[in-house]
């Protein structure tokens, strides 16, 4: 019964995948992982330039799985409440209060898109931290949940001014950070200018056919794939071993340019950063029709759930992309299994 | 007696004997008994192409069978030479030795003779090396008898030709063939022998399992040995399964996974034709360590199967080129 509930689910999930990627071209990898943190059911940080096809990927998504879409644009001045609620006078001149982003889609809530959140201050990441952990909020004297709700948000590095880093902690709460980049393909580069078709947003999502997946059932089928997909004591040495590497990557010889490897790792991934990383190499196991993880499910998540989780020393902070990469890179090189 | 006659006396006397003695040194003794001597010749390698000064050399073994023995004073003396019709033969006997052996039945005489050619002449002669006669006699019997050796036939060559002389006419058999020079030949077989020399070497190397051979301590020739001695159980098949993972590590210098095996070929291109026997390995490795409940549809199901791989990425390891089937 849940073989054949998880060949059905697989079925959507690829279909999911194959319109989103006809509507965001050149993106296969991010379609990917989104489809592997819709279904391991973590938030995701997107992570690239401007204008390369974040919101439309998202918006693609959310037309897929159903469900309510909210989305707010980071800024200095956006407070807490902006989220929750906002007030307004009404045509009968008296001030009125109306749901905000966050309650207007009330427990149908799918998708909360926060653009450039890295814009936003620490008070709204802290709001952010409770309704991305708990999915709940407490507004109006009563507790909302969002069950279904799923977080994706943006951040431009390239711009630095009037911006607030990410804390760890609320960095933690992100399943995956997900890097968007122009596609290199010439040909792909040239469509995205001169097909028509890629001009009018609204019209190109409109392409990918609503629901392809129930919004509401997912938590429940994810929990399935979760239990049906099993984990040797093999590939659990393995991911023990790729955590114990990213704390102490000098026991295991790693090794980044110029970099001293003693200073650099202040902390290595969380116990909850390991937790999903395994959550999502199982989705991605069950996406290429297996019963079992292997080392390749890991690597295949590893780099956009681990990265964004380590503390660096502040001095190797500004290189932190980079760093990171090399130094997961050279994790895995390290690491073998069995 | 008057002088005269005393004259007459001792002339005829003197006649006498002179004839008496030339009668004693002509006597023909019998032959011995060939059942009693026998004789075994060495003589010289090559019977032809003897110029003047050359010297030749000939043994002979004679076996003298008791009763009778060889008496010694009639073998020839140095510096004898044979005549033939009054003729010096040009041929001395330049050394004697003689050798004894006594044993209970017989007595073995090895006779060393060298003789040493004093003729030339315009164009080959032939000439022999005769027969020395030896004189045998019983132990305590005063008759003599005795025992002629073979001779030997050889060819003396001038020095040097003089003069007008028709090939043709003097053309002798007895010459010896021009020797071909066979440089190239000894060369050829010298190479061929080298060749064969190293084609044996090539193939003990291909074929061989032991680490005394150079680039035998490579990763893959360390695995094969290590799956070689394990057990064909399960467990061992893990074992054989991890050593073979570890030597991909070290020949990589990194880890290697299933999505890494084109990375792995392009860094290490001698690895490049056993890809698609990698990938199969790799397979095999997920089943057996994470995946147990897929099912595989391959050839290196055993520890037999691992050899193999083990074995052709040792060829590959070594420079070869396995016969890997796609």
């Amino acid at each position: 019964m849940q073989e054949q509930q998880l060949n059905d689910w697989r079925t959507h999930a690829l279909t999911l995948e194959t319109e989103v990627n006809k509507v965001v071209v050149g993106q296969q990898n991010p379609v990917r992982l989104i489809t592997i943190a819709v279904f391991a059911r973590g938030h995701v940080l997107l992570e690239g330039d401007v204008g390369v096809g974040k919101t439309t990927l998202l918006r693609a998504f959310t037309r897929g799985i159903g469900g309510g879409y909210q989305r707010i644009e980071g800024t200095i001045d956006l407070m807490p409440n902006d989220l929750v609620y906002h007030t307004y006078l009404g045509e009968d001149g008296k001030p009125h209060v109306s749901p905000g982003p966050l309650l207007m889609s009330g427990q149908d809530l799918s998708i909360f898109f926060f653009n450039e959140i890295n814009r936003a201050r620490p008070q709204v990441h802290s709001l952010m931290l409770r309704v991305m952990a708990e999915r709940t909020l407490t507004a109006f004297n009563k507790e909302h949940t969002f069950p279904h709700m799923l977080v994706f948000a943006d951040r431009n590095q390239v711009e630095r001014e009037e911006t607030f880093d990410i804390p760890s902690a609320a960095r933690d709460r992100f399943m995956m950070e997900i890097p968007i980049v122009v596609p290199a393909a010439h040909e792909i580069m040239e469509s995205l200018i001169f097909d028509t078709r890629f001009h009018d947003v609204d019209q190109l999502i409109s392409n990918v056919p609503a629901d392809i997946l129930k919004f509401d059932q997912l938590n429940s089928f994810a929990k399935v794939i979760q239990e049906n997909i099993q984990a040797s004591p093999a590939l659990r040495k393995y991911a023990l071993d790729l955590w114990l590497a990213t704390k102490d990557p000098v026991a295991y010889g790693v090794k980044v340019s110029n970099v001293d490897m003693k200073r650099l790792v202040l902390s290595g991934a969380s116990p909850r950063g390991m937790g999903m990383l395994l959550r999502a190499a199982r989705v991605n196991a069950w996406l290429n029709n297996r019963s079992a993880v292997v080392p390749e499910d890991i690597h295949a998540v590893f780099h956009e759930t681990i990265a964004h989780r380590l503390v660096f020393s502040p001095v190797y902070e500004m290189r932190r992309t980079e760093i990171a990469r090399e130094l997961l890179t050279g994790i895995v090189n390290a690491v073998a299994a069995p | 007696m008057n002088a005269r006659n005393r004259i007459i006396v001792f002339f005829f006397g003197t006649l006498w004997l002179l004839l008496a003695g030339q009668c004693f040194a002509d006597v023909i003794l019998p032959d011995v008994d060939q059942k009693f001597v026998s004789v075994q010749e060495i003589n010289p390698s090559r019977d032809a192409g003897f110029v003047v000064g050359d010297k030749l050399q000939r043994t002979m073994i004679l076996t003298v069978k008791k009763p009778y023995e060889l008496i010694k004073e009639s073998l020839p003396i140095v510096g004898y030479e044979h005549r033939y019709r009054g003729q010096v033969s040009g041929i001395e006997l330049s050394a004697i030795s003689v050798k004894e052996d006594q044993q209970s039945q017989q007595a073995v005489y090895t006779i060393q003779l060298e003789y040493q050619v004093f003729k030339t002449g315009r164009v080959t002669k032939p000439a022999i090396l005769r027969g020395e006669i030896v004189k045998i006699r019983q132990a305590g019997n005063t008759q003599v008898r005795q025992f002629r050796m073979p001779s030997f036939n050889f060819r003396i060559s001038p020095l040097s030709v003089y003069g007008e002389v028709n090939l043709k006419n003097e053309l002798s058999p007895y010459i010896p063939p021009l020797q071909l020079r066979a440089d190239k030949e000894w060369m050829l077989l010298k190479g061929a022998a080298a060749l064969l020399g190293l084609c044996l070497l090539a193939l003990l190397y291909i074929l061989g399992a032991r680490a005394w051979l150079p680039y035998m301590g490579g990763a893959f020739a360390k695995a094969y040995r290590q799956v070689n001695r394990l057990p064909e159980d399960p467990q061992g098949l893990q074992q054989a399964i991890t050593a073979v993972h570890q030597a991909l590590h070290q020949v990589a210098g990194h880890s290697v996974f299933a999505n890494g095996i084109s990375r792995f070929t392009s860094e290490q291109p001698a690895f490049a034709p056993a890809s698609s026997e990698i990938e199969r390995f790799f397979a095999l490795s997920h089943q057996v360590y994470f995946d147990p409940n897929t099912p595989l549809t391959l050839d290196l199901p055993n520890k037999q199967g691992l050899k193999r791989f083990c074995r052709h990425m040792r060829d590959c390891e070594r420079g070869l080129r396995p016969e890997v089937r796609a």
